[in-house]
């Protein structure tokens, strides 16, 4: 598989700092978004904290890979998904230390919604409501749950997911890291197609752009980069009331094997022109 | 003060207020509403406030208790809900208690506007969380009631017969990282795909559009228990299994 990918954030029309944090590491095909609360600026701290712990455990592990697994993990998950959800039980870890130890960062929290891409298999870890969607055939499908009160409501049939979007409820989170010294964290596996779209993306996105509006801009724009920066433009045009978040990443096929040698020749020299990722 | 009336067949046999204290209800005597029938427990249910919201608990009675009409083992009471132990039934008013949830139970809890994204933890909070987890007990229905969503082969190659759709991305095709993995020629590496959302199960199309009850789907669809899935010559029953 090929992966290109780009992502952009934004601080939105309403707020004066942007709260939001996402990382790309393209060597080791992981992107992490991160959304953080609490006030002053811990929001951004909680974030970037988050941001910077899980990224620092993966690359560590690619090292190392005899690193200890955190938590109870399904021995049928692979050793990128364990990885990936262990470094979300160390970000929460050090969020909710680092909480602790000084009393004027008490309440500051951050979700996250990381994927990490080996071959044709897509890790996912998430907590929050920041989400993770992928395109495939023109069907957006959604990767995570959010963890809010109104996603909760909506799932034991309280709400509506019209009524839910309306509910000035949205912002109350039932889980988040840096709250607790233990979590729960959501882990997925999934295979990818050539072709399909992953996108991560904060409330701030999923709130003023309708999924419909989503797909459209992401089959619209074929440069992951400028589909993010349209994204994030809609967002903003539609009120942007909060901050903004999105990073895309393209997967697309290997024409290797004798058919398509046949079709379009051999290509391993111009493989990875104008390609931001790949490997 | 809210209030509980204790009939029998139309008839008023006791009415008591609610305290502080539980209103105890079952055969033996010494209940609050004590209801003289074999097919009620001696200490059978007990009825609370909590939060500022009536609570009707279950004792781990042989016979059950029943809110309107679904069994339950601890429900949120609203008020003109009956409460049924055997062939008794006991009505809520809790007209008079404004703290009590109105009865639509499809509201969104009112609270002030929430900008700042939160977590549940000062006490007003826990407030809101409480009484929206109240609303959703009237959903939560006595233990033993979990329900899977599963797909039954009805004909069709593939290499099982049934599949507990435990993702939120359920692939459909030849693939070898297929849930639902067809076999033979021909066949689509990706034919449809199932995605889990709050609301319910969404059937959408991959390389293939697939029918729902004989309509194709250009797009998804939500599936209802009873569903007939078609795609690439398999044919599946989308059920819930107790």
């Amino acid at each position: 598989m090929q992966i290109v990918s780009g992502g952009v954030t934004n601080v939105g029309r309403v707020r004066t700092n942007n709260e939001d944090c996402f990382r790309i590491v393209e060597p080791l095909n992981l992107f992490v978004l991160s959304d953080g609360m609490g006030g002053e600026a811990h929001g951004e701290v909680a974030s970037a904290m988050a941001v910077e712990a899980i990224v620092k455990h993966c690359q560590e592990t690619e090292n190392d890979p005899a690193m200890t697994i955190f938590a109870d993990m399904p021995a049928t998950w692979s050793e990128k998904t364990k990885r990936l959800s262990s470094a979300v039980h160390l970000a929460n870890k050090s969020i909710y230390d680092a909480a602790q130890a000084n009393p004027t960062r008490r309440g500051m929290g951050a979700t996250v919604t990381a994927a990490w891409i080996d071959g044709t298999r897509l890790s996912i870890a998430h907590v929050g409501d920041s989400r993770a969607y992928l395109l495939r055939n023109g069907n957006l499908q959604q990767l995570t749950s959010d963890h809010s009160l109104v996603a909760e409501q909506v799932r034991r049939g309280i709400l509506t997911p019209a009524e839910a979007e309306r509910s000035e409820m949205q912002s109350v989170l039932l889980r988040a890291l840096g709250a607790h010294p233990e979590i729960e964290v959501d882990s997925e596996e999934h295979t990818l197609f050539g072709n399909d779209v992953l996108l991560l993306c904060s409330d701030g996105l999923t709130r003023m752009v309708t999924e419909p509006e989503i797909a459209g801009t992401l089959q619209a724009e074929p440069d992951p980069a400028k589909a993010s920066e349209r994204l994030v433009q809609l967002a903003n045009e539609q009120g942007g009331a909060d901050n903004v978040t999105a990073v895309v990443v393209h997967i697309d096929s290997e024409r290797k094997g004798w058919f398509s040698w046949l079709r379009g020749g051999p290509r391993n020299t111009a493989q990875s022109i104008g390609s931001a990722g790949g490997k | 003060m809210a209030k509980l009336t204790l009939m029998f067949e139309n008839r008023l046999v006791k009415e008591v207020p609610i305290g502080s204290r539980p209103v105890g209800i079952g055969r033996s005597p010494d209940n609050d509403l004590p209801v003289d029938n074999l097919a009620v427990s001696n200490y059978h249910a007990r009825v609370y406030a909590e939060a500022g919201r009536l609570v009707v608990e279950d004792l781990d009675s042989l016979n059950g208790t029943f809110v309107n009409d679904l069994r339950v083992e601890r429900a949120t009471l609203h008020d003109g809900d009956s409460i049924w132990v055997g062939k008794h039934h006991i009505k809520v008013d809790a007209s008079g208690d404004t703290t009590t949830l109105s009865d639509t139970g499809k509201k969104a809890v009112a609270a002030p506007r929430i900008n700042e994204t939160m977590m549940l933890d000062t006490k007003a909070r826990r407030d809101a969380l409480q009484q929206a987890a109240a609303m959703g007990e009237r959903t939560q229905f006595a233990a033993g009631r979990q329900k899977v969503p599963t797909l039954v082969v009805l004909s069709g190659n593939t290499d099982q017969t049934e599949y507990v759709l435990t993702n939120k991305l359920t692939v459909i095709g030849k693939s070898k990282m297929a849930t639902v993995r067809l076999k033979g020629w021909f066949k689509p590496e990706l034919a449809a795909q199932i995605n889990q959302r709050d609301d319910g199960y969404y059937l959408g199309p991959g390389d293939k559009v697939p029918a729902i009850n004989g309509a194709a789907i250009p797009g998804p669809v939500r599936l209802n228990e009873g569903d007939t899935i078609e795609v690439s010559g398999l044919r599946m029953n989308f059920i819930f299994r107790d």
